[in-house]
């Protein structure tokens, strides 16, 4: 495909640019602050992970992205385009959670239809293919599974072609199975260039698929990073123990610069830390630490700590 | 509009038994057998025969209930997320509702056609040929007030199922509306306020209209059917409106 080289230099920038958006909720007497300003860019090409809890404003902020619903305030860009005109344009496509079948169609008919609405007739049997649904083309949808369906909405997402792909949930109410089943067939279509946003509440989904890791909570980013960042940033062991004195807390603290105190009640300590065999000789030794413990967290543990509400 | 959607569409509405049943052979099936009823069905009735009547009135019940059960799909196929699967295609919303009228007028229009086709391969009759062609627009055009009635069911129960007892509903309108069998005395007062009544008089009127006063099939005055259908298509329109909203603000 030939482009200008003003074209490509706007399309290789940014493939999604949130600021400050917003969503509020107003019902019968009271409030809910869905999204409370996010500020988001996205380059293209990358292949992003919206992690978080149930409730922490994914699905609102998807929506937004695609302009199934209206900000309450903050903006908006796709491919510097508002998104109804990147959908328009399918150039932005997605794989709804809430997005529903017709039970009554069979697989082939749903994704013939919705190519018709897109007007790309001729993609039909490509995607079918790429989807791994051609071995169910004339099953009725009521009569698939919900791993199946999942990938007749994957179909469907494909249609386009589009250069931004947004999964909500993608493989939420899906068997381990039909979810290591689901990512094989992404994986086979990643590396095509596209940018692809997955919102997801399964953390090794978000490690071994995404590049970059952005984690909600209660309507914010609260982490935000390289999904291999995110690990060696919990890749280290905490070392927790009882010392003698303030003293040796402080002398403890200052052995390394890898060495930070993450919870302290009283004398005992727990120390997070790259190399824990050191640490835990010098606390043992020099310093007269007794009762010591040494585990390793888990990116589990790091999510809970990150997420875990305030109150 | 989208050509290969409304083939599937109408694919999917034939595949539909009880649809097929409800919508199309039903109203076929009682025009047969209360309108070739060796008795009355031959005797005169206005500018026609009782066959005629009786075609009118199936005709009319056949195509509101199509018109019911297809414009009730596109509210449960949205509640049920469809219409954002739609939403998220290049066809404009507007496209969409043109396609399921243009499907449900179809079928409307099917059923109404198949029982005017019984009726004058079994002898209905009318003095007037315009009779047959205008009698056939009221009806159809009539039976889409029916489509914000079938919306406003289907918003509020968000289910299939709930579109079957809204047309099992719309039978109990029939009888109530005077469309089965001619009511007298109390229930006919009673009919004038009810949905069906004002829709099935507009359609049968051009036939009855010369019928004289105090002959007991003497139609109402004109006023009575129209101020009926106006206001049960106002009603219906608030309702499908206000069942919209209600199910969008629980979403």
């Amino acid at each position: 495909m030939a482009k200008t080289r003003g074209m490509e230099t706007q399309t290789a920038a940014q493939a999604l640019t949130l600021s400050g958006l917003t969503k509020t909720f107003t019902g019968l007497g009271d409030t809910v602050h869905a999204v409370r300003g996010i500020d988001l860019s996205i380059p293209s090409g990358q292949i992003m992970a919206l992690l978080g809890p149930n409730g922490a404003g994914k699905t609102t902020t998807v929506d937004m992205i695609l302009g199934l619903s209206t900000p309450t305030a903050g903006e908006v860009e796709v491919l510097g385009l508002k998104p109804r005109q990147a959908v328009l344009g399918g150039r932005l496509s997605a794989v709804l959670q809430t997005g529903g079948l017709l039970r009554d169609l069979t697989v082939r008919e749903t994704v013939t239809v919705i190519a018709a609405m897109h007007e790309v007739p001729e993609r039909v049997n490509d995607v079918m293919e790429r989807a791994r649904l051609t071995g169910i083309a004339k099953r009725k949808i009521a009569k698939c599974s919900g791993g199946e369906q999942q990938r007749v909405k994957f179909a469907l997402a494909l249609l386009p072609n589009p250069d931004v792909l947004i999964l909500d949930e993608p493989t939420a109410g899906m068997d381990v199975m039909a979810r290591r089943d689901f990512w094989a067939s992404m994986r086979e279509d990643a590396g095509t260039g596209r940018t692809i946003i997955f919102a997801t509440h399964y953390l090794e989904e978000a490690q071994s698929f995404a590049e970059r890791t952005v984690l909600m909570r209660q309507g914010q980013i609260i982490a935000d990073g390289a999904t291999s960042e995110l690990r060696t940033l919990i890749s280290g062991r905490h070392v927790t123990a009882t010392l003698p004195d303030a003293q040796a807390v402080a002398a403890a603290e200052a052995s390394d610069s890898n060495v930070s105190i993450v919870e302290r009640n009283g004398l005992r300590v727990q120390f997070s830390c790259q190399d824990s065999d050191r640490l835990a000789a010098r606390l043992l030794g020099e310093l007269g630490a007794f009762d010591l413990e040494i585990s390793a967290p888990s990116l589990e543990d790091a999510f809970i700590q990150l997420t875990k509400d305030p109150s | 509009m989208n050509a290969t959607y409304i083939r599937i569409e109408f694919t999917r509405h034939l595949r539909d038994g009880s649809n097929l049943l409800f919508a199309l052979l039903l109203p076929a099936a009682m025009y047969l057998l209360f309108g070739t009823l060796p008795g009355y069905s031959a005797e005169e009735a206005g500018a026609g025969n009782v066959k005629f009547y009786i075609m009118v009135s199936m005709a009319a019940y056949g195509a509101a209930v199509s018109t019911v059960a297809i414009a009730g799909t596109v509210a449960t196929e949205t509640m049920q997320g469809w219409g954002r699967q739609i939403a998220m295609t290049r066809m404009p919303a507007a496209s969409f509702v043109a396609c399921k009228m243009f499907v449900a007028t179809t079928v409307a229009g099917l059923s109404s056609a198949l029982v005017f086709v019984l009726g004058a391969s079994t002898g209905a009759t009318v003095a007037d040929g315009w009779i047959w062609p205008v009698s056939y627009l009221i009806t159809l055009c009539g039976s889409l007030i029916f489509a914000c009635y079938g919306i406003g069911v289907g918003m509020l129960f968000k289910s299939e199922s709930a579109l079957g007892l809204a047309s099992g509903l719309l039978v109990f309108f029939a009888f109530f509306g005077n469309v089965f069998m001619p009511l007298s005395g109390l229930m006919l007062d009673i009919a004038r306020f009810t949905p069906m009544y004002g829709f099935v008089a507009l359609a049968r009127y051009p036939l009855m209209r010369d019928v004289p006063e105090f002959t007991g099939m003497a139609p109402d005055a004109l006023w009575i059917p129209v101020t009926n259908l106006v206001a049960w298509t106002v009603i219906f329109a608030i309702f499908a409106v206000a069942a919209t909203r209600k199910a969008k603000a629980r979403q």
